[in-house]
C-alpha cells in the first residue's frame, strides 16, 4: 500500500512537470492551430543555455531564467512572425509539422556542433535528497520542479485571465475573425502568444536540466508524451493540459510501481487512443476543439 | 497498381545505382596470381560514414596501429602488411558487396571484420562462402554465433551475458555471512544491456541470492523514481542496472532520493563514460562496472598500443581501437604459428583451426574461443575508488582492491 502511495506522490510531482512542459504546446495550438514539434527541442536548448550559465558563472541554474525567458519570448515572436505566419493558411496544420520538424532538426544539429554529442548535466546538492513524510519520499528536485511549474502556470493563468493582453489572446484563440472585427490586432497577439509559449519552454528547460542529463537528441522522447497530454486535455486549453498532465503523471506512477515500466509508458498512448475514440475534443477542451 | 509499378521502378533504379556504386569502388587492377611475395594484403570494410561512423573510425585506427607495429617488426612471415579499407556507410548490403569484391577482385590474403552485429552477420556470410577466416572486433549479439559460422571469432573478452562473470565469482565466493542475500535488477529493454544484467542475475540466483526486483524499462523512460521506489520497498543488498548512460544516471539519482542504500551497486556502460562522475556528483564512489579494456592494464602489447596510438592520432585510444588491435594480434599469432598467409582454403582452414583451439595474449587479456567463435573470458570489473577509476577484478589485472560493502551514497 505504501508503495502505491509512493508511486502516486511521485506521479503528482512528475505530472506537475509535464504540465509545465506541455503548456506551451497548448498555447501554440490555441493561437495558431499549429502543431509545434520543435517545442521539446527548445526545452533542451534552454537546458543547454542553463548549463552554460551554471558552469561558466557557477551560479544557481535558476538565476539563468531572467536572461533565458526574455530571450525565448523574443525567439518565439520571431519564429511566429518570420516563419509560421508565412505558411499557406489552407494547409497550415500539415505544413507547420514539417516546418517545426525542420526547426527541431536545426536546433539539434546546432547543439551537436556547439556542445558536441556528449552528455551534459547540471547536478546540484539538493538534486539527490528527499523529504520524507509518513514513509513517502518526496525528492527535492521534483518538489522544486512542481513548485516552479505551479508558479509559472499560475502566472500564465493570471496573464490570460486578468490582463488586456490575455483577453486579446483568449479572444484570438476563441474566434480569430470575431476578435479582429472588434479591433484585436490578432497577428501581433498571435506572435506574442508564441512568445509566451516559448517563454514557458525556457522555464521548463531549466527545470529539466536539473532533473535529467541530456544530449542533443534528447528531445525526441518527449514529443510523444507531451502531445498525448495536450490531446487528452483538449487542444488549445492550457488548464485542460495541466489537469491531464497531472492525471497522466499519477497513472504513470501508479502503473509503474504496480505493473511495470513498459505499461506505464504505454498509458500515455492508451489514454490518447481512448480520448480520440470517446471524446476527440479532449476532456477539458470544450467549445474551441469542437470547431475542428 | 500504377503506384506499385512506380514504386518498383524506383526500387530497381536504386538497386541498380547501388550495384553501380559498388562496382565503381573496385580498383581494376587485380593481383596476378603468381605474385606471392608482395605485401600481405588485408581487406576490411568498415562503417566510416553513417550510424556507426564513430566506432567504425575507432576500429580503423586500431587496425592501423596494429599494421604499423607489425611492419615495424618486419611484417607477417617477412612480408609487409597492407590494409585495404572500404567504407560500407553502415549499410548491410554494401558490406556484403565490399567483402565480395575484396575477396574475388582484390584477392586479398586475409579479411578482418567490420563493426557491429548488424554488419558482421552479412559480412561473415560472404567470408564463410569463400572459406576465409573471419576474426571480428564488434559483434557480440547472440545471433552472430547462431548462424553456424565455422571461421568466425569475436575478438573481445566476452559476449554480453559474461560481462559480470568476475563479479559473480567474487560474490559467490564470499563467506556466507558476508554474501549478499537479495538483489534487485533494472534493465533497459535492449538485448545488450539486458544481456549483461541477466548474466549476473542468473549466476547469483543459482548461488542462492534471491532476486527481489526484476524490472525492464523502455528506452523512452525519463522518470526513474518509481522504479527506484519499487527497489526501495524490497531493500535489496545488491542493485544491478543493465544500463546505457542517461538511465544509469537517472537510476543512481532516484535511488539516492528514495534512500536505497545497497551494499553493492553495479551498472553497465554508464559509469565507464567520462561524463558519469560529474552527472552523479559524489555518488559515483564504489559503483562497479564491467569494462572490456583498460588503458592502464599491462596485458601484452597494451602500453605499446596506448603510446603508438597517441603518436599516430593524438588523443587517447578507446575500447574500439583496442578491439581492432586485438583482431590484429590474434591473426598475427595464428599466422606465426601455422606459418602460412594466403587466401587458399588449406591455409585459411589451418588458421581457423588454430584460433579455435589456442589461447592468445592480447591487449584485452588472454583470449580463447568456444566452437561457435564466442570468447570464453569475462570483462574486467572497474570501480570508482577515492574518485578514480580502478580495475578491481580479476586478480591479475587489478589496480586496487574491491571495496565491499560500498559507502552510502
Amino acid at each position: 500500500m505504501s508503495l502505491v502511495l509512493q508511486g502516486l506522490a511521485l506521479g503528482v510531482l512528475t505530472g506537475g512537470l509535464y504540465a509545465l512542459l506541455a503548456s506551451g504546446l497548448s498555447l501554440y495550438f490555441g493561437v495558431m492551430r499549429v502543431v509545434m514539434v520543435a517545442h521539446p527541442a527548445f526545452l533542451f536548448l534552454a537546458a543547454y543555455l542553463t548549463y552554460t550559465v551554471h558552469t561558466t558563472l557557477g551560479v544557481d541554474p535558476f538565476l539563468a531564467l531572467p536572461v533565458i525567458v526574455p530571450l525565448f519570448f523574443g525567439l518565439g515572436v520571431a519564429v511566429q512572425r518570420l516563419l509560421i505566419a508565412r505558411l499557406a493558411p489552407d494547409n497550415l496544420a500539415m505544413m507547420s509539422v514539417l516546418l517545426t520538424f525542420g526547426i527541431a532538426l536545426t536546433i539539434e544539429g546546432l547543439l551537436g556542433t556547439f556542445y558536441t554529442g556528449s552528455y551534459k548535466s547540471v547536478s546540484m546538492e539538493y538534486a539527490t535528497r528527499s523529504l520524507t513524510i509518513g514513509g513517502v519520499h518526496l525528492p527535492y528536485d521534483k518538489i522544486i520542479a512542481f513548485g516552479v511549474a505551479a508558479l509559472t502556470l499560475a502566472v500564465l493563468f493570471a496573464v490570460l485571465v486578468k490582463s488586456r493582453f490575455g483577453q486579446a489572446l483568449r479572444a484570438t484563440i476563441q474566434h480569430r475573425e470575431a476578435a479582429r472585427l472588434v479591433g484585436v490586432p490578432t497577428e501581433r497577439v498571435a506572435g506574442y502568444g508564441f512568445g509566451v509559449g516559448l517563454a514557458t519552454a525556457a522555464v521548463g528547460g531549466t527545470v529539466l536540466a536539473l532533473i535529467t542529463p541530456f544530449f542533443p537528441a534528447s528531445h525526441w522522447v518527449w514529443i510523444g508524451k507531451l502531445m498525448a497530454v495536450i490531446v487528452v486535455g483538449g487542444l488549445g486549453s492550457v488548464a485542460g493540459a495541466a489537469l491531464a498532465a497531472v492525471v497522466l503523471g499519477m497513472v504513470e506512477g501508479v502503473v509503474l510501481v504496480t505493473v511495470d515500466a513498459t505499461w506505464a509508458t504505454m498509458m500515455f498512448y492508451v489514454f490518447l487512443f481512448l480520448t480520440l475514440l470517446v471524446r476527440p475534443q479532449g476532456f477539458f477542451g470544450g467549445r474551441l476543439a469542437h470547431r475542428f | 497498381m500504377a503506384r506499385v509499378r512506380k514504386g518498383l521502378t524506383i526500387i530497381s533504379i536504386c538497386a541498380l545505382a547501388l550495384t553501380a556504386c559498388a562496382k565503381t569502388d573496385e580498383p581494376g587492377a587485380a593481383q596476378p596470381p603468381g605474385q606471392q611475395r608482395g605485401p600481405v594484403r588485408i581487406g576490411i570494410s568498415l562503417p566510416l560514414t553513417g550510424d556507426f561512423s564513430e566506432p567504425g573510425k575507432g576500429i580503423q585506427e586500431g587496425y592501423q596501429v596494429w599494421a604499423d607495429r607489425v611492419n615495424a617488426k618486419g611484417g607477417l612471415l617477412g612480408r609487409k602488411v597492407e590494409l585495404i579499407f572500404r567504407d560500407d556507410a553502415s549499410d548491410p548490403n554494401r558490406v556484403s558487396s565490399d567483402y565480395e569484391s575484396l575477396i574475388t577482385q582484390d584477392k586479398v590474403d586475409l579479411v578482418f571484420g567490420p563493426f557491429s552485429s548488424r554488419l558482421v552477420i552479412p559480412a561473415a556470410k560472404v567470408a564463410e562462402s569463400y572459406g576465409m577466416l573471419f576474426v571480428e572486433p564488434a559483434g557480440a549479439a547472440a545471433e552472430v554465433f547462431e548462424q553456424g559460422f565455422k571461421r568466425l571469432f569475436y575478438a573481445a573478452p566476452a559476449i554480453a551475458s559474461d560481462h559480470y562473470n568476475y563479479l559473480a565469482d567474487y560474490l559467490t565466493k564470499l563467506p556466507p555471512g558476508k554474501r549478499p542475500k537479495t538483489a534487485a535488477y533494472a534493465s533497459l529493454d535492449d538485448p545488450f544491456a539486458q544481456g549483461t544484467a541477466y548474466g549476473l542475475r542468473d549466476k547469483l540466483a543459482a548461488a542462492g541470492v534471491k532476486t527481489v526486483v526484476d524490472e525492464v524499462y523502455p528506452p523512452e523512460t525519463t522518470d526513474f523514481a518509481p522504479i527506484a521506489a519499487k527497489i526501495a520497498a524490497a531493500k535489496p543488498d545488491v542493485v544491478v542496472g543493465g544500463t546505457q548512460f542517461e538511465d544509469s544516471v537517472g537510476l543512481v539519482r532516484a535511488l539516492q532520493e528514495l534512500k536505497v542504500q545497497p551494499k553493492l551497486a553495479a551498472f553497465s556502460t554508464g559509469p565507464t563514460l567520462a561524463e558519469f562522475p560529474a552527472a552523479v556528483k559524489g555518488a559515483a564512489e564504489h559503483i562497479l562496472s564491467p569494462v572490456g579494456w583498460s588503458a592502464t592494464a599491462t596485458f601484452t602489447g597494451n602500453q605499446e598500443l596506448v603510446k603508438r596510438y597517441k603518436e599516430l592520432f593524438g588523443g587517447d585510444a578507446n575500447e574500439d581501437a583496442a578491439n581492432g588491435y586485438t583482431v590484429g594480434q590474434i591473426v598475427e599469432a595464428a599466422v606465426t604459428a601455422v606459418k602460412c598467409v594466403d587466401p587458399t582454403k588449406e591455409c585459411q582452414d589451418k588458421l581457423a583451426q588454430h584460433i579455435g583451439q589456442a589461447t592468445f595474449d592480447t591487449v584485452v587479456g588472454p583470449l580463447s574461443f568456444d566452437d561457435k567463435g564466442r570468447p570464453e573470458q569475462a570483462h574486467m570489473i572497474q570501480q570508482y575508488v577515492d574518485g578514480k577509476i580502478e580495475i578491481v577484478l580479476p586478480e591479475q589485472a587489478k589496480t586496487a582492491d574491491l571495496v565491499y560493502p560500498k559507502r552510502p551514497w
